[in-house]
């Protein structure tokens, strides 16, 4: 007996399937189960996948920008200082240090930090920048040249 | 897009043992070139091993190099390192000048693993002044503190609300009394 009409329930959208497929099966790798092994399903997870790529890349610039100016608010807050006093003061004495390099010295090298923060405070006290006069005077370690 | 479909294992650039610090050790233990005698695929190949290999093994005396001529196949350069890891390059239709590059890059490798760096440098002392902990800006005398301790345990509420009313009420009675007497040295 032989089944002649079960060839046609195949369906083959052509020669390239097979390379189509593969583009997909390749980025769906690390996935499981279904969506590894059978296109209908990969194809979906592989689109959002992609998708949460785009979004992300913009998403971590976001996040480590709100994790630096935290970071950078605690460490001035241990010497009674201000973030956006800090970043004034030391940009009128053109130190033109962004968040991320302030917060990498403020935890590994803290004395470093201190100083740029007593830089900061003489400058924001000599040209009475906004802000200052709501802070207590500076400590004695901070004052000192 | 994260590369996890990759499968890579990751890690930092780091040298093997110290490697360069002292002398520097060349990381490949012997190369093997397998190719063909008659197919055109070795051609590079084959033109290598006459012109460049006894140069390539007498300058490299610690690297052993062992020929594998194996008929109607593809040429390969597999090489293995000291650390025990192999790795290969199949040189299927290569020029003469492809062939050295790779040579070159098998001898300089580390090892045949591939990593994805995770950052770009490494240093095995990052902080110079020590690392920021609580403790770092704190006064040391806190150290010298016997428990219990009257002056830590007691609490520290900020102004109250009658205490801020009065502060609000003073402030307003001193800007009147301001703008009063500003009036007065107009006249």
């Amino acid at each position: 007996m032989v089944f002649t009409s079960l060839v046609n329930f195949a369906r083959s959208k052509g020669p390239d399937e097979f390379w189509r497929k593969r583009k997909i099966f390749k980025l769906a790798a690390h996935f499981v189960g279904r969506k590894r092994n059978c296109y209908s399903i990969a194809i979906r997870y592989v689109h959002r996948a992609l998708v949460y790529a785009t979004t992300g890349r913009k998403l971590k610039k976001q996040d480590m920008a709100q994790l630096w100016e935290t970071r950078l608010a605690a460490a001035c807050e241990e010497h009674g200082f201000t973030s956006p006093l800090m970043k004034e003061s030391l940009s009128r004495n053109n130190i033109l240090l962004n968040r991320k390099s302030l917060v990498e010295l403020a935890i590994w090298e803290p004395r470093t930090y201190q100083g740029l923060t007593s830089i900061a405070w003489q400058k924001a006290i000599e040209d009475n920048i906004e802000g200052i006069k709501d802070l207590q005077p500076p400590p004695e370690s901070l004052t000192k040249k | 897009m994260s590369n996890s479909h990759l499968f890579l294992p990751s890690g930092f650039p780091r040298a093997v043992l110290q490697n360069g610090l002292g002398r520097y050790i060349c990381q490949l233990q012997r190369i093997t070139i397998k190719f063909c005698k008659h197919h055109g695929a070795s051609r590079g190949v084959r033109n290598f091993i006459e012109n460049d290999l006894v140069d390539f093994a007498r300058n490299h005396p610690g690297i052993v190099v062992y020929l594998k001529p194996r008929r109607h196949r593809s040429p390969v350069l597999s090489a293995e390192y000291l650390n025990g890891d192999k790795d290969y390059v199949c040189c299927h239709n290569f020029t003469v000048e492809e062939v050295r590059k790779w040579m070159s890059v098998l001898r300089t490798q580390q090892s045949g693993q591939t990593i994805r760096y995770r950052k770009m440098w490494h240093t095995d002392h990052p902080s110079i002044q020590g690392v920021w902990s609580p403790f770092t800006n704190k006064p040391p005398h806190i150290n010298l503190e016997t428990f219990p301790s009257e002056n830590l345990s007691s609490a520290h509420p900020g102004p109250t609300a009658t205490q801020l009313l009065l502060d609000m009420y003073n402030a307003e009675i001193e800007k009147q009394k301001k703008e009063s007497e500003g009036g007065d040295n107009r006249e």
